[in-house]
C-alpha cells in the first residue's frame, strides 16, 4: 500500500503550484492573443518593464530625502508643493502627477497604505513591495500600525503620534524619514545610501 | 463596492509577509504587467475601469490569485466588455477574429515609455467647482453602498472626521470607472481618530488620514 499521506506543506505546495502554472499560462494565452490581434506591440511591453525597473526605484526618493535633509528650502518646498519640488529633480509620470511628502519627526511617524488597491508613488519609489499590495499589510496598517512597524523593526514610543495615510485618492505620499544621528559630517550620496525603501513608505525608522 | 478589495481593518490576515520584498518573482509577472500597461491606451480603459474589474473578482478567487494574475483577469473583463476577444480565444490564445484598428493604435516603445513619463495629470482647476467644505470643518461620510467601483473604503463608512486640507478638484472615480465622465469633485483630506475607528486597543492621538472626494461627505 502506498502511502497516501500528504502533510499541510505538500497541499500548500501543489495549490501554489498550481496557481503558478495557471499564472504563467495564462499571461502567454493573453501574449499571443494579443500579439495576433495587433492589439500590443511587443517591444512596447518589455520597454515599459524594463523602463519601470531601471529608471524608477528608491533612490530617487532617496536622492529626494538626502536634498530635503541638507536644503532648508527644498524641504520647504517639498512639504508646500510636493509634486513641483520632485519634478525639478526629473522625476516625473504616471502614479506620480500628485504626490503629498510627509515628513516624520521626533513627534510624529507617518506610515502610508493604499487599503483598496496597491496605490503608491511609482516614480519615486517604482513598483511597490508584494507585502505592500498583499492583504496582511492591507488589513492591519490602519488598524495596528504600531504592531506592524514593530515586526518591521521599530518600536514606536507611546508618546510619538502615527499617523496612517490611506491613498484612497489620486494622492500619493512620499514620507521623509528622520535622518540618523551623527550624520552632519555626511555627504549627500553617503546620506541618500541610507534612505531605504521602508523608510520612505514609513514602516521603518532608518 | 463592497468586496473583499476593501481590506482595511480585517482581521486573519496573518503577519506582514515582510520576505515578499520582490516587485517582480517571475518573468510572467513581468510580462502580465507590461500588457496591461500597454494595453490600457488601445482598448481603452483607465485606472478606475481596472480597478473596477479587479474589484469584481469574486472573493475567493481574488485571495487566491496572484496580484499580477488578476491584473490580466480584469483586462480579460475589459477585452470582453469592448468585444475586441471572446471567451475561447482567452483561454486558447489563438485568435478567431480580427479587431478593427481604424481608430486604435498599438503603441511602440518610445511612445509607451513616453506616455507613462508624461503621467495622467486627473486635476482639474481649484476654482472650476464650487468647494462645498472647508479645512477644519468636521464631516460625516456617508453611508452608501453601491454595486460600482467607489473610493470609500468600508471601515470609514458613516464615521465622523475633520478635514485637513483640500488637495484640489479631481476627476470622480465612480463616475469614471462607470463611464459616466470625469464629473470633476474637490478631494479633501480627512483626519479620523484611531480611537474613534477601533477603540481602546489604539493609542489615543494616533490618526487616520483618507482623501475623499466631495460626494463621499456630508457636514457633521
Amino acid at each position: 500500500m502506498s502511502d497516501h499521506h500528504h502533510d499541510e506543506s505538500t497541499h500548500h505546495h501543489h495549490d501554489h503550484d498550481e496557481i503558478e502554472k495557471g499564472a504563467a499560462l495564462r499571461v502567454r494565452a493573453i501574449e499571443e492573443l494579443m500579439i495576433a490581434k495587433g492589439l500590443i506591440n511587443p517591444e512596447a511591453v518589455d520597454a515599459i518593464v524594463e523602463y519601470y525597473e531601471r529608471e524608477t526605484g528608491p533612490r530617487n526618493g532617496a536622492a529626494i530625502v538626502a536634498k530635503a535633509w541638507t536644503d532648508p528650502a527644498y524641504r520647504e518646498w517639498l512639504l508646500n508643493d510636493g509634486t513641483a519640488a520632485i519634478n525639478s529633480l526629473g522625476f516625473s509620470g504616471f502614479q506620480g502627477e500628485h504626490i503629498i511628502v510627509l515628513e516624520n519627526t521626533e513627534k510624529v511617524h507617518n506610515v502610508v497604505v493604499c487599503t483598496l488597491c496597491s496605490c503608491y508613488p511609482w516614480p519615486v519609489l517604482g513598483l511597490p513591495p508584494a507585502w505592500y499590495k498583499n492583504p496582511a499589510y492591507r488589513a492591519r496598517i490602519v488598524r495596528e500600525p504600531r504592531a506592524v512597524i514593530a515586526e518591521f523593526g521599530y518600536d514606536v514610543p507611546a508618546e510619538v503620534e502615527v499617523r496612517v495615510w490611506d491613498s484612497t485618492a489620486e494622492i500619493r505620499y512620499l514620507v521623509i524619514p528622520q535622518r540618523p544621528d551623527g550624520t552632519e559630517k555626511a555627504t549627500v550620496e553617503e546620506l541618500a545610501a541610507m534612505v531605504t525603501r521602508d523608510g520612505m513608505i514609513g514602516t521603518a525608522r532608518l | 463596492m463592497d468586496g473583499i478589495h476593501d481590506m482595511g481593518g480585517m482581521h486573519g490576515f496573518g503577519p506582514v509577509d515582510r520576505q515578499n520584498d520582490y516587485a517582480f518573482r517571475a518573468d510572467w509577472q513581468r510580462k502580465a504587467f507590461g500588457i496591461v500597461e500597454a494595453l490600457a491606451g488601445v482598448v481603452p480603459f483607465n485606472a478606475d475601469m481596472h480597478r473596477q474589474a479587479l474589484e469584481r473578482i469574486s472573493a475567493e478567487e481574488y485571495l487566491r490569485h496572484d496580484y499580477f494574475e488578476k491584473w490580466v483577469m480584469a483586462t480579460e473583463t475589459l477585452l470582453l466588455q469592448a468585444g475586441l476577444v471572446n471567451e475561447s480565444e482567452l483561454k486558447s490564445g489563438k485568435k478567431e477574429f480580427d479587431v478593427d484598428m481604424t481608430n486604435r493604435t498599438a503603441a511602440g516603445p518610445k511612445e509607451l515609455v513616453a506616455a507613462f513619463i508624461a503621467g495622467v495629470p486627473l486635476e482639474f482647476p481649484a476654482e472650476s467647482q464650487p468647494a462645498r467644505f472647508q479645512v477644519g470643518q468636521s464631516v460625516r461620510v456617508t453611508v452608501n453602498n453601491p454595486s460600482h467601483h467607489t473610493r470609500v473604503p468600508r471601515y470609514l463608512r458613516g464615521r465622523i472626521g475633520t478635514i485637513t486640507h483640500d488637495a484640489g478638484v479631481f476627476q470622480f472615480a465612480d463616475t469614471v470607472a462607470t463611464g459616466k465622465g470625469q464629473c470633476p469633485q474637490h478631494c479633501y483630506t480627512v483626519m479620523f481618530s484611531a480611537r474613534d475607528l477601533w477603540g481602546e486597543s489604539s493609542e489615543p492621538g494616533d490618526i487616520i488620514f483618507a482623501d475623499l472626494a466631495e460626494p463621499y461627505l456630508a457636514l457633521a
